[in-house]
């Protein structure tokens, strides 16, 4: 159902007088006079161009303009702006800066585009003709691709679930969850390119990663999305992706890796940002984020356990301790990332450091 | 000339050829970090800002790098040597393939954040390093 505008326009007989008075030369020119704040932006550094903390650098138009709670405006119109009587409420519902703030959002949102790439061109397709690969191998590699495929479809998912909810002056992190989109979008054709090439094929989806990627999905509030996503989520693809650049053998695998990596530590470094930025301002969210991701971290050792993914990493690595390792690393390094976040010591409440325990090391098994 | 490595002259003449190769490095895109190479007993500090290798110096601690590739000279030597003969790191050369499992070699850092550095510049770091392949080196 459409939304009906509260004035008919085309029948507005106040509206028509004033066009043919405008028409007519009788011009006003309010909007014309009305300059409150004018700013003189420049790019800080030639070389990188005019970028958004640049144009921020300005107590009247920056994020220091933003209260922690906006009540002042939920209309489209964007911050700094002069807000005319009667702008309609387009219904936001995350209207709390430290929902959503990281500082580092406008520079990574910069670094997200220059970091471009396209997988139809900077992929070296056809090293994989002359790749060494069993073809075993090859169908591990696909499984591998077809979980990646997922989560990044789902990771798209994410942020757009998030990003109409949230306020216009919270427009850098709007921008920056459009980049994750496209950043994950670009990933999720990547990988189905590369399941597909020459005489590919998709593999088996995994139960246990749908249900690891619902619980992202449905995270209750942006926060705990953020967390689940950015935290947890990526710092696991992350280790795949360094993992998948390890195991590469030919140019067109080892981009496909570095890409995977670089893409996805850029939202790592924003959720560490934001949740390190949520918890300094509102210290008790710490409890309520570490909740959230004890469940996710419990739907994180569904995914690791899987056969989808544990079979094809230990074809591909040669056996299981290369796997294990991968696996210790990769939650050392996420629950390092926690600490930075302000969520303490996640080791001794996550059920992951005891799923490890069960993989054991290579003295005890 | 050859170069030897480990040198500062030997980084240097890898910063000269990022600037050679400008486009390279603006086709991957800014990058920020500066970090530490530790090649034996030396420590080389890095800095690059938006698309250029803007620093390359001694250093004598780690202080403010954002993470520092720590290894042997020996495997510096067999890294770079590849790199030569192949135009470029091949798979088993590559940083993170080095760094990723069993500690070949080591990345240090205190911050996460300066950690994470390495994996969102990765590409451009290797990059750097493969410039060797231009280069005359004669190894320690």
């Amino acid at each position: 159902m459409a939304y009906i505008a509260p004035k008919d326009f085309s029948q507005d007989e106040g509206l028509i007088q004033e066009v043919m008075r405008v028409m007519g030369g009788d011009l006003d020119l309010s909007w014309m006079k009305d300059h409150p704040h004018p700013i003189a932006a420049r790019p800080r550094q030639a070389e990188r161009g005019l970028t958004l903390d640049d144009i921020n650098d300005d107590p009247f138009y920056g994020p220091d303009a933003i209260p922690e709670i906006v009540r002042h405006n939920f209309s489209m119109a964007p911050r700094g702006a002069i807000l005319p009587e009667g702008l309609p409420s387009l219904g936001y519902r995350v209207n709390r800066k430290s929902d959503v703030w990281a500082d580092s959002a406008a520079a990574l949102f910069e670094e997200s585009k220059s970091r471009r790439w396209a997988p139809a061109r900077d992929i070296a397709w056809d090293a994989l003709d002359t790749t060494s690969l069993s073809p075993d191998e090859d169908r591990a590699i696909h499984q591998i691709c077809t979980g990646l495929i997922s989560i990044h479809l789902v990771a798209a998912d994410v942020p757009s679930r998030w990003v109409w909810l949230m306020n216009q002056e919270f427009h850098e992190i709007k921008y920056w969850l459009c980049a994750q989109m496209f950043d994950t979008s670009r990933l999720a054709e990547a990988f189905r390119k590369r399941a597909l090439y020459g005489h590919g094929s998709l593999g088996k989806d995994s139960r246990e990663l749908g249900e690891l990627l619902k619980i992202v999905i449905d995270s209750e509030s942006y926060p705990l999305a953020s967390a689940s996503m950015n935290l947890a989520l990526f710092s696991l693809v992350q280790g795949l992706g360094r993992h998948y650049e390890y195991l590469a053998s030919n140019p067109a695998d080892t981009t496909l890796g570095t890409r995977l990596v670089q893409d996805t530590t850029r939202s790592i470094a924003y959720g560490v940002d934001h949740i390190a930025s949520l918890v300094r301002a509102r210290p008790v969210e710490a409890e309520v984020i570490n909740e959230h991701l004890d469940l996710v971290d419990n739907g994180v050792i569904g995914f690791l356990g899987s056969r989808e993914l544990l079979e094809p990493l230990i074809l591909l690595s040669g056996g299981f301790e290369p796997v294990a390792a991968l696996y210790r690393r990769t939650t050392a390094e996420y629950f390092e990332r926690c600490a930075a976040a302000g969520l303490g010591a996640r080791a001794e409440r996550s059920p992951l450091p005891g799923f490890l325990e069960l993989l054991g090391d290579e003295e005890t098994r | 000339m050859s170069l030897p490595f480990p040198s500062l002259a030997f980084f240097r003449a890898l910063q000269q050829r990022t600037k050679e190769d400008a486009a390279v490095f603006e086709k991957l895109g800014v990058c920020d970090t500066t970090f530490g190479i530790r090649v034996g007993d030396e420590l080389y500090r890095i800095a690059f800002e938006i698309y250029e290798c803007t620093e390359v110096d001694e250093c004598d601690g780690p202080g403010s790098l954002d993470f520092v590739l720590s290894a042997p000279t020996a495997l510096w030597n067999e890294m770079f040597a590849a790199i030569v003969a192949n135009g470029g790191a091949d798979a088993a050369h590559t940083i993170n393939s080095l760094t990723h499992l069993g500690d070949v070699m080591k990345v240090e850092y205190e911050d996460p954040e300066g950690h994470d550095r390495l994996y969102r510049f990765m590409a451009t770091i290797q990059a750097f390093l493969d410039e060797a392949r231009h280069l005359d080196v004669e190894f320690d």
